[in-house]
């Protein structure tokens, strides 16, 4: 099969169907978005961002609330020591 | 001489604009009114469908404008580089798609592939031009678009595709040669 397809003695687009399409407009604010800081934006904005910072927290969460419990399990009390001594 | 020729005045001139956008981006737009019509018809004339045709187009004005800082002039008109943006943008298109890639000619354009490889011309080398030309690899078909079917310089044709103006006027003459190679194998000429 041949990668080309000719198009022979093609008429171009008119004027009209030509400026149906251009806005500048959109270009430039499609610009903006793309090249405004990252902290100008509200967090929920940046969905993966805010996904990321969520995950972290929760984390975080998880191991300082399971990591005190097994400090607590390992911990043993200092009267059941004397009392084995004695 | 095509519409994308200009004068070393009005190269200056529209570096100055350039330079301009670069530190006003709303300035890039009067860049964007004076080349858009181009682009569009470039654009269309590889791709065929007018909706494709404009998303790549506002896609491509889109990477110019980040680009821009970036942008060095090099002596050849600014539409160049924009072509050449324009032109990665269908080569994507393509690629991501797997559509058959449109070529646009004219008949006289043909002609003119056939003098410059010092034969005559009648319809009949025309067909089995075409046939050779569908032989090309991507890129040698884009040598041959810009050069022959859109008249661009070697200098530009370099900037759009990221070569020197020399090496494009090389490759260009090896893929006549090629193509000459072709026809003489099928009985063309």
């Amino acid at each position: 099969m041949s990668k080309f397809k000719f198009n022979i003695d093609p008429k171009d687009p008119q004027e009209d169907q030509i400026t149906r399409h251009k806005n500048f407009g959109k270009v430039m604010q499609n610009y903006q978005r793309m090249t405004s800081p990252i902290y100008k934006k509200p967090l929920y904005r940046h969905r993966k961002l805010f996904l990321l910072i969520v995950l972290i927290l929760l984390v975080a969460w998880l191991v300082s609330e399971y990591g005190e419990d097994n400090v607590k399990q390992h911990i043993i009390p200092t009267d059941s020591i004397q009392r084995t001594n004695s | 001489m095509n519409e994308h020729h200009k004068s070393e005045n009005q190269i200056q001139l529209e570096q100055e604009t350039v330079e301009a956008a670069k530190s006003d981006p709303a300035k890039f737009g009067l860049l964007y009114e004076k080349y858009f019509r181009q682009v569009f018809v470039f654009v269309f004339r590889r791709i065929g469908d007018e909706e494709q045709a404009a998303d790549i187009v506002s896609n491509t004005f889109l990477k110019a404008m980040l680009a821009l800082p970036k942008y060095v002039f090099k002596g050849v008109p600014f539409s160049a580089w924009l072509f050449r943006i324009a032109s990665n943008e269908v080569n994507m298109y393509f690629r991501k798609t797997n559509k058959e890639r449109i070529v646009s000619l004219d008949k006289s354009d043909l002609s003119t592939i056939i003098v410059e490889s010092g034969e005559n011309d009648s319809t009949d080398v025309q067909q089995k031009l075409l046939k050779a030309l569908a032989t090309l690899k991507p890129e040698e078909m884009q040598l041959i678009e810009l050069r022959f079917f859109e008249k661009n310089a070697f200098l530009e044709i370099g900037e759009i595709m990221g070569i020197t103006e020399n090496n494009a006027k090389v490759r260009t003459y090896r893929i006549i040669d090629k193509l000459k190679q072709f026809l003489t194998k099928i009985g063309g000429i």
